[in-house]
């Protein structure tokens, strides 16, 4: 029995809610009521009179821990989430009578589940990823409610979130600070009263959080909001476990954010407003449920007021309160659910005579309006004769009569909650039958706030342990009559004047009337809404364009002022004392490649020319020293102008006209990109000698590997993991461009002009290229093979190769008669997959050795043999595949276009 | 320096290609630019040495760079994929490219 098995427990019964409401439909709530009370049972006995402690590793590297903690405070609200559970699922037996339950129950759990995960959290990280959880459980529970429930459960949402986002920073403000995630350490860091800027800054981000939590001012707005769930969601999450969650989170924080003088004042102002606000609005309501949930703001407002006031007798108060404010809310909402189902209202002025019709549950709620008012002798009196101790001791008694006037509005609706409804003619009522839980459920709540003021000192430990943990001192002692004192008189008065106001009921309501602010909370969040939603809009209207040069002006144009600021930087070096005669002649090749690329009228004669382009570099390629790489260039530039001619078959022949208003901005561009790209390489690559990793390839690459071509070496062996990568983005390739061939539709082809000429009738003209096809295809692909195997020791290798073997693809293609001939039929995703594969495999043979990838050598009969072939074979297959992809579903028959590639 | 010029041509037809309303015009703007990109790598290697990285003893003086090689040669075969790709994009989608192309549409 430790505290990873209660938090274990609550989860595993968390797993087995669906399958018991599955099981027992609306009576699963028995089972887990009684689950959630051994978890309270457990946690009893674990501490009831002990603090205990655990922790299990979770992500050591980053010092976060699953580490929990029960304390005095922990304690108190690990009782209260549990039992008062426990209650609603006894109730929720009655009340979910014949309607469907699994979601209800297992969210219900979860949240419990959740609740005392973040009560025992001593980590911070623990902490927030509880307290996001419930703000999850509260959300699904609202949006589960009815089809009018998705406006509402978002907004909930959005404040709740937006309060976790502040507790997200404060966590790592504290970590970053504290240099732990240790919530214990953490609040006892020294850095709390050394450092007032970190302190305030924690303070109010743990406040902001907590007041979204606790839908203090000015985010309340989402408590009332959330009234469309059902009446036990009510009374859980937003009356006795979940808003409770941000008071919990301001008691942990209270001693060391007490540092921060913005706390204090932050919290008594804000709690003020929130008390009064909230009792106003709610003596305003005649719908049962919604005057509860204003109380409900109202009553979180006085606590968190109490808890900026800070000391003993103020943390004790507010501790108290927080005991009874659970009793007899969720008696309250408990007791709306009852009436909503018997009467079909739950507006006061439509019921009346429930003195009569069900006096038990009248006596009930009797109870727990009284304890609500705060009269005597309840627990109700006893807490509120606290506060306003604590308040007189701390700020004074200006503060404490504010509190006294919000105190008497509490009585004035607390009473109107009784005297409208329990006397006069009784209200026709649906039958009682089977709703005998839900009473039981009512009683435990009102009973315990009507009889925990006779027998307070009982609670002295609990509350007193749960001081102590909060920095006040341990040493309470609780009773139901302290002597005439001066917050007895403001208490009295208070009542005297909340009856007053009981008796003037009318007048009040003359008063009470009419809209009293001219905004709303639910307005503001959803103005607030809408507004991110036109900012999104617009900033996302600059990106909203088809055109690939508005998208591609940024980036390039940006990349020309890096150059430029480059340059102010650093020299470039001028020599050209590597060049010779050679390079020379290629930069005018080049050159004028590109030119006619540019300028190009039609299609066709731009492919040629960015051809001649591509041979130009190859032979640079070549005059570099890398044989290997120009012929690879001289290959694919080959298969490029045959797979574009494929293309600019179903294209107009000639390119649109060019504006000059789009051509002068897009030459400036260039050219200043170009004087960038030019000025860039003379800047950065003046070295000369050979790098390192250079230097060790060639002296040592070659002795490592038993293979001469350095760079065939380093592509299958020394850098395979990289290659390994490059074979997995060509299958993709193959997969995206089956993708598109088949799933778009193709543009429409443009009728061609018929020409009279020799030239036109494509078969005859085949016929040169068809009988040379038949020697060359076979050659090619033994070529390929032989360009595989050699690649180790001479220029060659599986890219090469492929490339090779794509070629006499081509060639075939481009000698068959019509487009139905060319298709070859060939699996070719499967092919692409399979090099993949085969690489995938040979990686895992390096295993034998050593790691992934690790080429194997072995000498058979003379010849060396190394698993870096079989890898080479992979490459061979991914680049085979995706060429011989791109030839059948880009010359593939145009109709029907969704056969293309379909042979797989 | 002559290696640097022609990184700077290819760069700046490529940048003007890729202004234009043409997708095929962009494409081709794609091709020079990795064929930029390609030359930019190779230039980290230097232009002084340029005895082929081929064979067993081999002088380091003299050998060119071999790991700026290898990181081309995959990206020489990456790119054309990639080109394979967007030349699909510009036949599919049921529109002709030349439905906006020309004056500023």
């Amino acid at each position: 029995m430790t505290l990873l098995g209660l938090l274990l427990g609550g989860w595993l019964l968390t797993a087995l809610a669906p399958l018991l409401a599955r099981w027992l439909g609306h009576r699963a709530g028995w089972p887990l009521a009684a689950g959630l009370l051994g978890l309270a049972a457990m946690a009893l006995m674990l501490g009831y009179d002990t603090t205990v402690e655990q922790s299990v590793p979770w992500i050591p590297s980053l010092d976060i821990a699953l580490r929990l903690r029960l304390d005095g405070l922990a304690m108190l609200f690990v009782a209260l989430v549990l039992i008062v559970g426990a209650l609603v699922m006894i109730y929720s037996t009655a009340y979910f009578r014949g309607k469907p339950t699994v979601s209800y129950y297992t969210l219900m759990t979860a949240f419990a589940a959740s609740m005392t995960m973040l009560v025992l959290a001593d980590d911070l990280v623990l902490l927030f990823v509880s307290w996001e959880f419930t703000t999850l459980c509260s959300y699904l529970l609202i949006l589960r409610s009815g089809p009018d429930a998705g406006p509402p459960a978002a907004r909930t949402l959005l404040v709740t979130v937006a309060g976790g986002l502040c507790l997200l920073a404060a966590v790592a403000t504290i970590v970053v600070r504290t240099g732990t995630t240790h919530l214990s350490t953490a609040l006892a860091d020294p850095a709390w009263s050394e450092d007032g800027t970190f302190a305030t800054t924690v303070a109010i981000l743990v406040a902001v959080a907590a007041m979204t939590k606790s839908a203090q001012f000015p985010f309340h707005a989402w408590l009332p909001d959330a009234m469309v769930a059902p009446a036990p969601v009510s009374a859980y999450l937003h009356a006795a476990a979940m808003v409770k969650a941000g008071i919990y989170l301001l008691l942990r924080f209270a001693e060391p954010a007490a540092h921060a003088p913005a706390w204090s004042a932050l919290l008594i102002t804000v709690g003020l407003v929130s008390s009064f606000i909230g009792a106003v609005f709610a003596l305003q309501r005649t719908d049962l449920k919604a005057l509860l949930a204003y109380s409900t703001v109202s009553h979180l407002g006085l606590l968190t007021l109490v808890i900026g006031v800070g000391t003993t007798a103020a943390l004790t108060a507010a501790v108290v309160h927080v005991v009874a404010h659970a009793a007899f809310k969720s008696a309250g909402f408990l007791y709306v659910g009852l009436l909503e189902k018997r009467a079909g209202t739950r507006d006061i002025r439509e019921v009346g005579g429930l003195w009569r019709s069900m006096p038990l549950a009248s006596v009930l709620i009797l109870v727990a309006a009284v304890a609500m008012g705060g009269i005597p002798p309840t627990l109700g009196f006893v807490s509120k004769e606290l506060v306003l101790d604590g308040v007189l001791h701390g700020p004074g008694l200006w503060l404490a009569a504010l509190v006294a006037l919000s105190a008497a509005i509490t009585v004035a609706y607390s009473g109107r909650m009784v005297v409208s409804t329990l006397p006069g003619a009784p209200t026709r009522l649906a039958p009682a039958s089977g709703t005998w839980p839900m009473v039981v459920a009512i009683a435990i709540g009102a009973v315990a706030a009507g009889t925990f003021g006779l027998v307070a000192p009982a609670l002295d430990p609990l509350v007193g342990r749960a001081v102590a943990a909060t920095g006040g001192s341990g040493d309470v002692h609780l009773a139901l009559w302290h002597g005439v004192t001066p917050a007895l008189g403001l208490s009295l008065a208070a009542i005297a004047a909340g009856a007053l106001l009981i008796v003037a009921r009318r007048g009040v309501d003359r008063v009470l009337d009419r809209r009293l602010f001219p905004v709303t909370g639910v307005g503001a969040v959803e103005a607030v809404q809408r507004a991110v939603q036109v900012t999104g809009r617009r900033l996302g209207d600059l990106t909203r364009t088809d055109a690939p040069a508005a998208h591609l002006a940024v980036p390039l144009l940006l990349i020309a002022v890096l150059g430029v600021a480059g340059l102010v930087a650093l020299t470039p070096s001028w020599e050209a004392a590597d060049s010779t005669a050679v390079d020379v002649a290629l930069l005018i090749v080049l050159t004028g490649g590109v030119i006619a690329t540019v300028v190009a009228r039609s299609r066709l004669g731009a492919v040629i020319a960015v051809g001649v382009a591509g041979f130009s570099v190859a032979v640079w390629f070549f005059t570099l020293g890398a044989s290997d790489v120009a012929l690879t260039q001289l290959l694919v530039e080959i298969l490029t102008v045959v797979i574009m001619v494929l293309v600019l078959r179903h294209l107009p022949q000639q390119f649109g006209r060019r504006s000059v208003r789009r051509a002068v901005p897009a030459a400036i561009l260039a050219i200043a990109a170009g004087v960038v790209a030019t000025l860039g390489p003379l800047v950065f690559t003046g070295r000369a000698e050979l790098s390192a990793v250079g230097r060790w390839f060639v002296e040592e690459g070659p002795v490592e590997t038993g293979g001469a071509n350095v760079v065939n070496t380093i592509l299958v062996e020394f850098r395979a993991l990289d290659t390994f990568g490059e074979l997995v983005v060509l299958a993709i390739a193959a997969l995206a461009i089956t993708a598109l061939v088949e799933a778009r539709p193709r543009v429409t082809r443009p009728v061609l002009p018929s020409v009279s000429s020799l030239l036109a009738p494509a078969a005859p003209n085949a016929v040169f290229i068809n009988v040379l096809a038949r020697v060359l295809v076979p050659l090619m692909l033994l070529g390929s093979l032989y360009a595989l195997l050699r690649g180790h020791n001479a220029p060659g290798g599986g890219f090469i190769a492929a490339l090779i073997g794509a070629g006499a693809l081509a060639t075939r293609y481009l000698g068959a008669p019509d487009d139905r001939e060319a298709h070859s039929g060939l699996p070719y995703l499967a092919i692409a997959g399979s090099g993949v594969v085969v690489a995938a495999v040979s990686g895992f043979i390096g295993y034998a050795e050593r790691s992934f990838l690790t080429p194997l050598h072995a000498d058979i009969l003379g010849y060396h043999f190394t698993t870096s072939l079989i890898f080479d074979l992979g490459v061979y297959l991914a680049v085979f595949g995706v060429i011989l992809g791109a030839l059948d579903s880009l010359g593939s028959p145009e109709e029907p276009a969704a056969k293309a590639g379909d042979r797989r | 320096m002559i290696l640097a010029l022609s990184i700077g041509v290819l760069v700046a037809g490529a940048v003007f290609l890729m202004m234009s309303r043409s997708f095929i015009r962009v494409v081709l703007g794609f091709v020079l630019l990795s064929h930029a990109a390609n030359l930019l790598l190779f230039s980290t290697g230097g232009t002084s040495r340029r005895a082929e990285p081929l064979g067993k003893s081999l002088d380091p003086v003299l050998t060119a760079d071999p790991l700026p090689q290898a990181f081309v040669l995959t990206a020489i075969v990456i790119s054309f994929a990639i080109t394979i790709y967007l030349l699909s994009l510009a036949i599919t989608g049921g529109r002709d490219e030349d439905d906006e192309d020309g004056d500023d549409a």
